[in-house]
């Protein structure tokens, strides 16, 4: 069994190991050389050691990005998580102790769908709801008296309507994710609880969610990274993409516009650079945590 | 799965529960499907109707009017064809290179796997827009800016983690005992790999193909950013369109829809399976 391993491991590893390699390693050197440059994008390039990384220090923008990107990566999970949780509960049990509510795969079904339209539509569409006249979903379905609300041009509310746009993308596919996790539990599980006197309430909190635990924290690492990647909803949604006055900027955002409207590919490179440090703590923090849970 | 309830347990059945639990249901299914409804509204609305303040929940004069001007603009069909061709190609070349990554890290020890493991994690988390300066300049320095190849090896780089870390765990499923027997039996290693466990991979195959498809389709920040209007794919078309026209708000919905039916029929057809399949990489250690 053991002679002709190494022909498939190399044959098999080569092209992705090469991908990686000029894609992605390679790319990543290329953006830490050129934080320390003055590159406008075009031209010659200048090495003006840590200028970028001082300016990125006293960059009032990036420090609010900075908050913006935690604040969807903290409260983007916990939201999603929680309102998939309970959705999953009663579609699986909710209506009485075996069965899920009437229509439950209907349900499912419904749950998925804005997991399949794009991300991009999705953001025309709510840029539609929270429109600030009258033509706006919502502004529309208040009573005239009340003054439009401004949603995403208000300041104070603008990021955490982007927010509410990502939960209600993500959460559909969590529940049907928790739904297929809450049925592989065995029903005697529950009967046993239940015989002994346990309610709707003690079940969820004591025996579903400790048996999920492993696929919450899946849902955790992919809820991470979509909170990351919130590029596309705030380009497309935000006043003045990443506004008004920066209310919605986040990292990434400011790497593009750097980069490619205000021809300061050196300066996009340190925003790029902190990006990555910033990736690497989630990704290490949140191996630490599933290390510990697997003891 | 037969349930049998027959009176035994009644436990947490209070019929106000019960009652509560079926309305939270329907207001939660409203919530998450009145979007969706409304873009088919728009859609299939005249462009007096859509302009007009006071909304209806029905198009009064339903048209096919603005699929119409959609499928009419200059650049949608070939936008289209464009994105199906980067699609196909970025997908497969994932599948068949993603497969033999995973058969390699999934079959063999060697040294240096856990590390390959970390790596392939890692990329997952990478946001791919710190990178788009060094991609950019590397493709036009390889004269594959602009072109369709150029944009689905960017893509593939993009798959390939979800890819291979979904068929190793489909791949890990498969009993070790089976490719025993069948080269007690007289098969080769290539043998196993390409008689045995391919076909049982079958359904992890779909299901990352479906992803592939997915997302591969509705991207448009990196073929943006790479290509010229001429070689955009349909979803980058749809929002420079948007930004172009303004508010032409029943041709932009009527376009969303047509985009969107690709991935509305893979769904449908993969339906059934879509949690395990999506996740039966994810949660097999």
């Amino acid at each position: 069994m053991r002679h002709g391993k190494y022909p498939f491991i190399i044959g098999f590893l080569a092209v992705p190991v090469v991908l990686y390699a000029t894609f992605v390693v390679a790319a990543y050197i290329q953006t830490f050389q050129l934080a320390f440059t003055s590159w406008s994008g075009l031209g010659p390039i200048k090495y003006i050691g840590f200028d970028n990384f001082e300016r990125l220090w006293n960059d009032d923008l990036f420090w609010r990005s900075i908050g913006h990107n935690l604040y969807l990566l903290i409260l983007l999970p916990i939201i999603t998580i929680a309102i998939a949780l309970v959705f999953a509960f009663l579609l699986n049990a909710g209506g009485g102790m075996h069965k899920g509510v009437r229509g439950s795969k209907f349900y499912r079904v419904i749950f998925f769908f804005p997991q399949l339209m794009a991300l991009a539509i999705v953001a025309v569409i709510f840029g539609r709801v929270f429109s600030t006249d009258e033509s706006g979903m919502l502004n529309g379905l208040f009573p005239e008296s009340w003054s439009p609300w401004l949603f995403l041009a208000d300041e104070r509310w603008a990021l955490t309507c982007i927010l509410a746009v990502m939960v209600w993308q993500a959460v559909g596919f969590y529940v049907v994710l928790f739904s297929a996790g809450m049925g592989s539990i065995e029903q005697e599980v529950y009967e046993a609880a239940a015989l002994d006197g346990a309610n709707r309430i003690t079940l969820f909190f004591k025996i579903t969610i400790p048996l999920l635990w492993s696929t919450l924290q899946v849902a955790w690492v992919y809820l991470g990274i979509a909170a990351f990647d919130a590029f596309a909803l705030v380009n497309i949604m935000s006043v003045d993409r990443g506004g008004p006055d920066g209310a919605t900027s986040v990292l990434s955002m400011m790497i593009y516009r750097n980069a490619f409207e205000y021809s300061q590919a050196g300066y996009a490179s340190a925003l790029g650079v902190a990006l990555f440090f910033l990736t690497l703590t989630f990704a290490a923090l949140t191996l630490r945590v599933t290390r510990r849970e697997a003891h | 799965m037969a349930r049998h309830d027959e009176g035994v347990v009644t436990v947490g059945r209070s019929r106000a529960g019960t009652i509560a639990a079926n309305a939270t249901g329907i207001i939660f299914g409203i919530f998450m499907i009145f979007p969706v409804y409304w873009v088919l509204n728009t859609a299939f609305k005249p462009d007096s109707e859509v302009r007009s303040f006071t909304p209806s929940f029905l198009p009064k004069n339903p048209t096919l009017d603005n699929f119409r001007s959609a499928l009419g603009e200059e650049l949608f069909i070939p936008s289209m064809i464009n994105g199906l061709i980067i699609t196909a190609m970025a997908v497969a070349a994932a599948l068949v290179v993603g497969f033999l990554a995973a058969l390699a890290i999934a079959r063999f020890s060697f040294y240096g796997r856990k590390a390959i493991i970390l790596v392939v994690l890692a990329v997952q988390l990478v946001p791919f827009l710190a990178l788009l300066i060094p991609l950019f300049l590397m493709l036009q320095r390889a004269q594959l800016t602009n072109t369709l190849p150029g944009v689905a090896l960017v893509y593939l780089v993009l798959l390939l983690p979800y890819t291979v870390w979904t068929l190793r765990g489909f791949i890990s499923g498969i009993p070790r005992e089976l490719d025993e027997a069948a080269m007690i039996d007289g098969c080769t290693r290539a043998q196993v790999f390409w008689k045995i466990i391919l076909p049982l991979t079958g359904p992890g195959l779909v299901a990352t193909s479906v992803y592939g498809f997915i997302q591969a389709w509705n991207e448009f920040i990196i073929i943006n950013t790479l290509n010229s209007p001429q070689k955009q794919n349909l979803m980058a078309w749809l929002l420079y369109n948007q930004t172009e026209r303004g508010t032409a708000w029943g041709p932009l919905m009527a376009g969303a829809i047509i985009t969107s039916i690709p991935v509305v029929v893979f769904f449908l057809i993969i339906q059934r399976n879509i949690a395990t399949g999506l996740t039966a990489g994810a949660v097999k250690g």
